[in-house]
Protein backbone atom coordinates (compact mmCIF):
# COMPACT_ATOMS: atom_id res chain seq x y z
CA UNK A 1 0.00 0.00 0.00
CA UNK A 2 1.29 3.69 -1.30
CA UNK A 3 0.91 5.80 1.89
CA UNK A 4 -0.34 9.15 1.41
CA UNK A 5 -1.90 11.03 4.41
CA UNK A 6 -3.76 14.62 3.53
CA UNK A 7 -2.83 15.75 7.05
CA UNK A 8 -0.91 14.26 10.63
CA UNK A 9 -2.81 11.17 12.33
CA UNK A 10 -2.02 12.93 15.42
CA UNK A 11 -1.02 16.57 16.46
CA UNK A 12 1.45 17.01 19.40
CA UNK A 13 0.50 20.52 21.24
CA UNK A 14 2.43 22.22 23.64
CA UNK A 15 -1.15 24.19 24.91
CA UNK A 16 1.26 25.56 27.17
CA UNK A 17 5.41 25.67 28.65
CA UNK A 18 4.32 26.17 32.60
CA UNK A 19 5.14 23.05 34.42
CA UNK A 20 5.43 22.60 38.27
CA UNK A 21 7.67 20.10 37.82
CA UNK A 22 11.25 20.61 36.74
CA UNK A 23 12.32 16.84 35.48
CA UNK A 24 16.35 16.50 34.53
CA UNK A 25 14.70 15.09 30.57
CA UNK A 26 12.32 17.16 30.06
CA UNK A 27 12.95 18.80 26.30
CA UNK A 28 10.97 21.96 26.53
CA UNK A 29 11.79 23.17 29.99
CA UNK A 30 14.56 25.37 28.16
CA UNK A 31 11.34 26.82 25.91
CA UNK A 32 10.87 30.31 26.79
CA UNK A 33 7.83 30.56 24.20
CA UNK A 34 4.30 31.99 25.28
CA UNK A 35 1.27 30.53 25.11
CA UNK A 36 -1.28 31.45 22.88
CA UNK A 37 -4.34 32.79 24.00
CA UNK A 38 -7.68 31.38 24.58
CA UNK A 39 -9.07 32.50 21.22
CA UNK A 40 -5.74 31.74 19.29
CA UNK A 41 -6.28 28.21 20.95
CA UNK A 42 -9.68 28.12 19.18
CA UNK A 43 -8.74 28.95 16.24
CA UNK A 44 -5.98 26.27 16.43
CA UNK A 45 -8.36 23.68 17.11
CA UNK A 46 -10.37 24.75 14.30
CA UNK A 47 -7.76 24.60 11.86
CA UNK A 48 -6.78 21.21 12.63
CA UNK A 49 -10.39 19.81 12.45
CA UNK A 50 -10.54 21.18 9.35
CA UNK A 51 -7.69 19.12 8.01
CA UNK A 52 -9.62 16.18 9.34
CA UNK A 53 -6.54 15.35 11.88
CA UNK A 54 -8.09 12.66 14.16
CA UNK A 55 -5.62 12.98 17.68
CA UNK A 56 -5.01 15.82 19.55
CA UNK A 57 -2.86 15.27 21.85
CA UNK A 58 -1.57 18.34 24.76
CA UNK A 59 1.87 17.21 25.92
CA UNK A 60 5.17 20.09 27.03
CA UNK A 61 4.22 21.42 29.79
CA UNK A 62 1.51 20.35 32.47
CA UNK A 63 -1.88 21.01 30.64
CA UNK A 64 -3.80 21.49 33.54
CA UNK A 65 -1.75 24.39 34.38
CA UNK A 66 -4.13 25.94 31.62
CA UNK A 67 -7.23 27.62 32.63
CA UNK A 68 -9.41 27.44 29.57
CA UNK A 69 -8.00 23.29 29.36
CA UNK A 70 -11.62 22.29 29.54
CA UNK A 71 -13.33 24.54 27.48
CA UNK A 72 -10.98 23.98 24.97
CA UNK A 73 -11.32 20.33 25.08
CA UNK A 74 -14.47 20.41 24.91
CA UNK A 75 -14.81 22.69 21.72
CA UNK A 76 -12.06 20.21 19.84
CA UNK A 77 -14.68 17.06 20.89
CA UNK A 78 -17.35 19.10 19.46
CA UNK A 79 -15.29 19.28 16.02
CA UNK A 80 -14.51 15.72 16.02
CA UNK A 81 -11.14 15.22 17.49
CA UNK A 82 -10.04 12.54 19.81
CA UNK A 83 -8.21 14.31 22.70
CA UNK A 84 -5.54 13.07 25.06
CA UNK A 85 -3.19 14.58 27.22
CA UNK A 86 0.18 13.73 29.11
CA UNK A 87 -0.15 15.37 32.74
CA UNK A 88 1.88 14.50 35.60
CA UNK A 89 -0.73 13.65 37.67
CA UNK A 90 -0.43 16.11 40.34
CA UNK A 91 -2.96 18.42 40.01
CA UNK A 92 -5.67 15.48 39.11
CA UNK A 93 -8.11 15.02 42.44
CA UNK A 94 -11.33 13.95 42.49
CA UNK A 95 -13.12 16.81 41.07
CA UNK A 96 -10.23 17.30 38.29
CA UNK A 97 -10.56 13.46 37.13
CA UNK A 98 -14.63 14.45 37.08
CA UNK A 99 -14.03 17.62 34.84
CA UNK A 100 -11.80 15.47 32.71
CA UNK A 101 -14.31 13.02 31.87
CA UNK A 102 -16.81 15.53 31.26
CA UNK A 103 -14.67 17.18 28.94
CA UNK A 104 -14.81 14.17 26.66
CA UNK A 105 -11.17 13.30 26.71
CA UNK A 106 -10.20 9.95 24.60
CA UNK A 107 -7.80 8.85 27.00
CA UNK A 108 -4.80 10.57 29.60
CA UNK A 109 -1.26 9.83 29.80
CA UNK A 110 -0.12 9.71 33.65
CA UNK A 111 3.98 10.00 33.74
CA UNK A 112 5.30 7.39 36.00
CA UNK A 113 9.15 6.28 35.79
CA UNK A 114 9.48 3.85 38.42
CA UNK A 115 7.32 1.43 40.49
CA UNK A 116 10.09 2.80 43.40
CA UNK A 117 8.20 6.08 44.61
CA UNK A 118 12.07 7.38 45.30
CA UNK A 119 13.12 6.90 41.81
CA UNK A 120 10.56 8.44 40.25
CA UNK A 121 10.30 11.61 43.01
CA UNK A 122 13.95 11.60 42.03
CA UNK A 123 13.89 11.39 38.28
CA UNK A 124 10.88 14.19 38.71
CA UNK A 125 12.60 16.31 41.28
CA UNK A 126 9.25 16.91 43.13
CA UNK A 127 8.91 14.90 46.35
CA UNK A 128 5.46 13.02 46.46
CA UNK A 129 4.99 12.99 43.02
CA UNK A 130 4.89 9.15 42.80
CA UNK A 131 2.28 8.73 45.22
CA UNK A 132 0.29 12.07 43.91
CA UNK A 133 0.18 10.36 40.04
CA UNK A 134 -0.87 6.86 41.60
CA UNK A 135 -3.79 9.08 42.94
CA UNK A 136 -4.21 10.29 39.67
CA UNK A 137 -4.40 7.17 37.57
CA UNK A 138 -6.80 5.51 39.64
CA UNK A 139 -8.96 8.53 40.05
CA UNK A 140 -9.16 8.56 36.15
CA UNK A 141 -10.06 4.89 36.21
CA UNK A 142 -12.96 5.09 38.80
CA UNK A 143 -14.34 7.82 36.55
CA UNK A 144 -13.75 6.04 33.69
CA UNK A 145 -11.69 7.81 31.44
CA UNK A 146 -9.43 5.58 29.43
CA UNK A 147 -5.88 5.16 31.21
CA UNK A 148 -2.38 5.33 29.72
CA UNK A 149 0.82 5.07 31.77
CA UNK A 150 3.82 7.07 30.53
CA UNK A 151 7.62 6.50 30.96
CA UNK A 152 10.96 7.57 30.07
CA UNK A 153 13.20 4.48 29.90
CA UNK A 154 16.67 5.64 30.68
CA UNK A 155 19.46 5.09 33.14
CA UNK A 156 16.92 5.15 36.14
CA UNK A 157 14.58 2.71 34.94
CA UNK A 158 15.62 0.25 31.85
CA UNK A 159 16.38 -2.79 34.22
CA UNK A 160 13.22 -2.32 36.48
CA UNK A 161 10.30 -1.83 33.34
CA UNK A 162 8.91 -4.93 34.38
CA UNK A 163 7.87 -3.82 37.66
CA UNK A 164 6.57 -0.97 36.10
CA UNK A 165 4.56 -2.93 33.61
CA UNK A 166 3.16 -4.88 36.41
CA UNK A 167 1.94 -1.41 38.11
CA UNK A 168 0.68 0.11 34.82
CA UNK A 169 -1.45 -3.07 34.41
CA UNK A 170 -2.54 -3.11 38.02
CA UNK A 171 -3.38 0.99 37.77
CA UNK A 172 -5.58 -0.04 34.73
CA UNK A 173 -3.82 1.22 31.89
CA UNK A 174 -4.82 0.18 28.90
CA UNK A 175 -1.60 0.68 27.31
CA UNK A 176 2.03 1.41 28.68
CA UNK A 177 4.49 3.87 26.95
CA UNK A 178 7.54 3.02 27.06
CA UNK A 179 9.18 6.33 25.71
CA UNK A 180 12.92 6.23 24.51
CA UNK A 181 15.32 8.65 26.06
CA UNK A 182 15.83 11.82 24.20
CA UNK A 183 18.94 14.25 24.19
CA UNK A 184 16.70 17.33 23.57
CA UNK A 185 16.12 20.52 26.23
CA UNK A 186 16.50 19.14 29.32
CA UNK A 187 17.28 15.63 28.42
CA UNK A 188 20.61 17.37 26.31
CA UNK A 189 22.00 18.83 28.97
CA UNK A 190 21.59 15.52 31.48
CA UNK A 191 22.64 13.17 28.37
CA UNK A 192 25.61 11.90 29.88
CA UNK A 193 23.78 11.08 33.24
CA UNK A 194 20.67 9.62 31.97
CA UNK A 195 21.05 8.30 28.44
CA UNK A 196 21.77 4.25 27.82
CA UNK A 197 24.72 3.39 25.45
CA UNK A 198 23.82 1.45 22.55
CA UNK A 199 24.51 -1.86 24.49
CA UNK A 200 22.26 -0.63 26.66
CA UNK A 201 19.57 -0.13 24.58
CA UNK A 202 20.00 -3.27 22.81
CA UNK A 203 19.65 -5.36 26.20
CA UNK A 204 16.78 -3.23 26.79
CA UNK A 205 14.88 -4.16 24.29
CA UNK A 206 15.93 -8.07 23.97
CA UNK A 207 14.20 -8.09 27.00
CA UNK A 208 11.05 -5.76 26.42
CA UNK A 209 10.40 -6.79 23.34
CA UNK A 210 9.48 -11.03 24.08
CA UNK A 211 7.36 -9.17 26.99
CA UNK A 212 5.41 -6.61 24.56
CA UNK A 213 4.76 -9.95 22.03
CA UNK A 214 3.48 -11.71 25.08
CA UNK A 215 0.13 -10.71 25.29
CA UNK A 216 0.22 -9.47 29.50
CA UNK A 217 -3.11 -8.06 29.26
CA UNK A 218 -2.01 -4.20 28.81
CA UNK A 219 -0.48 -3.10 25.27
CA UNK A 220 3.48 -2.41 25.72
CA UNK A 221 4.36 0.55 23.19
CA UNK A 222 7.98 1.61 22.19
CA UNK A 223 8.27 3.83 19.01
CA UNK A 224 11.62 3.45 18.50
CA UNK A 225 12.49 3.01 14.85
CA UNK A 226 15.67 1.17 16.00
CA UNK A 227 13.43 -1.70 16.75
CA UNK A 228 13.60 -2.83 13.55
CA UNK A 229 17.71 -3.70 14.29
CA UNK A 230 15.74 -7.06 16.25
CA UNK A 231 13.52 -8.23 13.23
CA UNK A 232 10.69 -6.46 15.43
CA UNK A 233 8.53 -4.08 13.49
CA UNK A 234 5.72 -2.13 16.01
CA UNK A 235 2.06 -3.68 14.66
CA UNK A 236 0.37 -1.23 12.61
CA UNK A 237 3.21 1.31 12.27
CA UNK A 238 2.20 1.93 8.69
CA UNK A 239 5.45 4.26 7.80
CA UNK A 240 9.26 3.08 8.01
CA UNK A 241 11.76 4.96 10.33
CA UNK A 242 10.40 8.02 12.98
CA UNK A 243 7.27 8.67 12.40
CA UNK A 244 7.70 12.72 12.90
CA UNK A 245 6.40 14.61 9.95
CA UNK A 246 5.35 11.81 8.45
CA UNK A 247 2.21 10.33 10.76
CA UNK A 248 2.68 13.55 13.05
CA UNK A 249 3.81 17.34 13.72
CA UNK A 250 4.03 19.24 16.79
CA UNK A 251 3.06 22.70 17.80
CA UNK A 252 4.51 24.39 20.43
CA UNK A 253 3.33 26.84 22.55
CA UNK A 254 3.47 29.89 20.56
CA UNK A 255 2.26 28.00 17.68
CA UNK A 256 5.58 27.47 15.76
CA UNK A 257 5.28 23.88 13.81
CA UNK A 258 8.18 21.42 14.61
CA UNK A 259 8.07 17.89 13.09
CA UNK A 260 7.97 16.51 16.71
CA UNK A 261 8.84 18.19 20.17
CA UNK A 262 12.29 16.99 20.22
CA UNK A 263 12.93 18.75 16.80
CA UNK A 264 13.70 22.56 17.19
CA UNK A 265 13.23 23.46 13.86
CA UNK A 266 10.34 25.52 12.94
CA UNK A 267 8.75 24.28 9.30
CA UNK A 268 5.30 27.17 9.76
CA UNK A 269 3.18 28.68 12.00
CA UNK A 270 -0.17 27.07 13.16
CA UNK A 271 -1.70 30.64 12.88
CA UNK A 272 0.22 32.42 10.26
CA UNK A 273 0.69 29.83 7.50
CA UNK A 274 -1.55 27.47 5.47
CA UNK A 275 -1.38 24.37 7.23
CA UNK A 276 -1.84 21.97 4.32
CA UNK A 277 0.96 24.10 2.52
CA UNK A 278 3.27 23.08 5.70
CA UNK A 279 1.71 19.71 5.61
CA UNK A 280 2.99 19.07 1.54
CA UNK A 281 5.59 22.06 1.02
CA UNK A 282 7.84 22.17 3.58
CA UNK A 283 11.50 21.18 2.79
CA UNK A 284 12.14 19.99 5.94
CA UNK A 285 9.23 17.69 6.26
CA UNK A 286 10.30 16.69 2.97
CA UNK A 287 13.52 15.44 3.71
CA UNK A 288 12.63 13.70 6.42
CA UNK A 289 10.60 11.32 4.53
CA UNK A 290 13.16 11.00 2.38
CA UNK A 291 16.38 10.46 4.16
CA UNK A 292 19.73 9.31 2.44
CA UNK A 293 22.20 6.36 4.39
CA UNK A 294 25.11 8.22 5.64
CA UNK A 295 28.07 6.72 7.70
CA UNK A 296 27.46 3.19 8.67
CA UNK A 297 23.74 3.67 7.72
CA UNK A 298 25.21 3.34 4.24
CA UNK A 299 24.34 -0.39 2.69
CA UNK A 300 22.90 -1.06 5.76
CA UNK A 301 20.58 -3.92 4.84
CA UNK A 302 18.00 -2.74 8.19
CA UNK A 303 17.71 0.89 6.65
CA UNK A 304 14.73 0.51 4.60
CA UNK A 305 13.07 -0.42 7.71
CA UNK A 306 14.52 1.65 10.38
CA UNK A 307 15.36 4.98 7.81
CA UNK A 308 18.33 5.80 9.78
CA UNK A 309 16.00 5.42 13.37
CA UNK A 310 15.19 8.48 15.62
CA UNK A 311 16.01 11.73 13.91
CA UNK A 312 15.55 13.84 16.64
CA UNK A 313 18.44 11.69 18.59
CA UNK A 314 20.34 12.42 15.00
CA UNK A 315 19.73 15.60 15.25
CA UNK A 316 20.50 16.45 18.61
CA UNK A 317 23.95 14.81 18.64
CA UNK A 318 25.14 15.77 15.41
CA UNK A 319 22.99 18.48 14.08
CA UNK A 320 22.50 16.47 10.76
CA UNK A 321 18.95 14.60 9.96
CA UNK A 322 20.89 11.99 8.02
CA UNK A 323 23.04 10.52 10.48
CA UNK A 324 22.72 7.31 11.77
CA UNK A 325 21.09 7.47 15.36
CA UNK A 326 23.20 7.32 18.08
CA UNK A 327 21.28 4.85 19.94
CA UNK A 328 21.74 2.22 17.02
CA UNK A 329 24.27 -0.31 18.46
CA UNK A 330 24.74 -2.09 15.10
CA UNK A 331 28.70 -1.50 13.97
CA UNK B 1 -28.59 -11.92 6.58
CA UNK B 2 -25.50 -10.53 7.59
CA UNK B 3 -25.11 -7.48 8.68
CA UNK B 4 -21.83 -5.40 9.79
CA UNK B 5 -20.76 -3.42 12.52
CA UNK B 6 -17.77 -0.78 12.89
CA UNK B 7 -16.05 -1.49 16.06
CA UNK B 8 -16.67 1.96 17.72
CA UNK B 9 -13.45 2.08 19.11
CA UNK B 10 -11.85 2.07 15.22
CA UNK B 11 -10.99 6.27 14.46
CA UNK B 12 -10.89 6.72 10.90
CA UNK B 13 -10.68 9.36 8.03
CA UNK B 14 -11.11 9.30 3.88
CA UNK B 15 -8.41 10.86 2.77
CA UNK B 16 -9.27 14.40 1.36
CA UNK B 17 -8.08 14.48 -2.09
CA UNK B 18 -6.82 10.94 -2.42
CA UNK B 19 -10.44 9.40 -2.24
CA UNK B 20 -10.58 11.47 -5.49
CA UNK B 21 -7.20 10.69 -7.12
CA UNK B 22 -8.38 6.97 -6.68
CA UNK B 23 -11.54 7.49 -8.75
CA UNK B 24 -9.95 9.33 -11.08
CA UNK B 25 -7.56 6.68 -11.76
CA UNK B 26 -10.01 4.09 -11.45
CA UNK B 27 -12.82 5.70 -14.10
CA UNK B 28 -9.74 6.10 -16.27
CA UNK B 29 -9.08 2.33 -15.35
CA UNK B 30 -5.33 2.78 -13.83
CA UNK B 31 -4.18 1.12 -11.37
CA UNK B 32 -6.01 2.65 -8.09
CA UNK B 33 -5.85 -0.57 -5.85
CA UNK B 34 -1.81 0.16 -3.88
CA UNK B 35 -3.49 3.74 -2.97
CA UNK B 36 -4.05 4.23 1.15
CA UNK B 37 -7.86 6.25 0.20
CA UNK B 38 -8.87 5.71 4.32
CA UNK B 39 -6.83 5.38 7.42
CA UNK B 40 -7.57 3.94 10.38
CA UNK B 41 -6.37 3.85 14.07
CA UNK B 42 -6.69 0.95 16.67
CA UNK B 43 -5.14 -0.26 19.88
CA UNK B 44 -2.19 2.35 18.34
CA UNK B 45 -1.80 0.76 15.34
CA UNK B 46 -2.81 2.30 12.20
CA UNK B 47 -3.49 0.85 8.87
CA UNK B 48 -4.47 2.48 5.72
CA UNK B 49 -7.74 0.66 3.23
CA UNK B 50 -7.82 0.97 -0.43
CA UNK B 51 -10.16 2.53 -2.62
CA UNK B 52 -12.47 -1.06 -2.51
CA UNK B 53 -12.18 -1.12 1.28
CA UNK B 54 -13.03 2.18 1.44
CA UNK B 55 -16.17 2.28 -0.54
CA UNK B 56 -16.97 -1.07 2.09
CA UNK B 57 -16.11 0.22 5.14
CA UNK B 58 -17.80 3.76 4.70
CA UNK B 59 -21.22 1.64 3.92
CA UNK B 60 -20.91 -0.40 7.34
CA UNK B 61 -23.16 0.94 9.53
CA UNK B 62 -24.85 -1.32 11.25
CA UNK B 63 -27.52 -1.54 9.16
CA UNK B 64 -27.10 -2.09 5.94
CA UNK B 65 -26.50 -5.79 5.11
CA UNK B 66 -23.49 -7.42 3.69
CA UNK B 67 -25.89 -8.17 0.19
CA UNK B 68 -26.71 -4.33 0.15
CA UNK B 69 -23.08 -3.33 0.49
CA UNK B 70 -22.04 -5.17 -2.21
CA UNK B 71 -24.66 -4.51 -4.09
CA UNK B 72 -23.87 -0.85 -4.12
CA UNK B 73 -20.09 -1.23 -4.18
CA UNK B 74 -20.90 -3.69 -7.51
CA UNK B 75 -22.44 -1.08 -9.27
CA UNK B 76 -19.95 1.37 -8.40
CA UNK B 77 -16.80 -0.64 -10.03
CA UNK B 78 -19.02 -2.27 -12.31
CA UNK B 79 -18.21 -5.74 -11.47
CA UNK B 80 -20.43 -8.65 -11.49
CA UNK B 81 -22.93 -8.95 -8.18
CA UNK B 82 -22.30 -12.40 -7.50
CA UNK B 83 -18.47 -12.47 -7.16
CA UNK B 84 -18.50 -8.76 -5.70
CA UNK B 85 -20.54 -10.37 -2.58
CA UNK B 86 -17.96 -13.11 -2.25
CA UNK B 87 -14.98 -10.86 -2.09
CA UNK B 88 -16.90 -8.35 0.35
CA UNK B 89 -17.69 -10.93 2.73
CA UNK B 90 -14.53 -12.34 2.26
CA UNK B 91 -13.07 -8.62 2.78
CA UNK B 92 -15.35 -8.08 6.10
CA UNK B 93 -14.45 -11.17 7.64
CA UNK B 94 -10.58 -10.83 7.09
CA UNK B 95 -11.19 -6.87 9.12
CA UNK B 96 -13.32 -9.02 11.36
CA UNK B 97 -10.85 -11.06 12.60
CA UNK B 98 -8.69 -8.26 13.16
CA UNK B 99 -11.31 -6.75 15.34
CA UNK B 100 -12.50 -3.78 12.86
CA UNK B 101 -16.31 -5.20 12.22
CA UNK B 102 -18.33 -7.81 14.29
CA UNK B 103 -20.41 -9.71 11.58
CA UNK B 104 -24.29 -10.49 12.99
CA UNK B 105 -27.61 -11.36 11.85
CA UNK B 106 -30.07 -8.74 10.97
CA UNK B 107 -33.50 -9.36 11.38
CA UNK B 108 -35.57 -9.43 8.10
Amino acid sequence: MTTYLSSPVTVNWGITARCNFVCSHCFSRLDPSPELAPEEARRVVDILAEQSVMFLNYGTGEPLLRRDLFELTEYAVSKGLKVTMNSNGSLIDAAAARRIREAGFHSVGISIDSAAPAIHDAFRRMPGSFDKAVRAARLLREEGVPLTVSSVICKVNHRDFPALVSLAKELGAHTIDLHNFKCSGMGGLNKEALDLSPEEWRTFYEAAVPMRDASMGIEIAFDDPILSLLGSEEKGKLVAGSVCGKLSLYIKPNGEITPCGFIPVTVGHILRDDFSQVWHGSKVLGHLRDKEATGKCSGCAKFSACLGGCTARAYAVYGTYDAPDPHCWKE
Amino acid sequence: MIVPKRNPEVVWRLEKGIHAMAWDKARREEDFEDLGVLTLMVKGGIHQLNLVGAEIWTRVNGINTVEKISGEVAALFGWEAEETEEAVLGFLEGIGEKGWVTLGEGSG
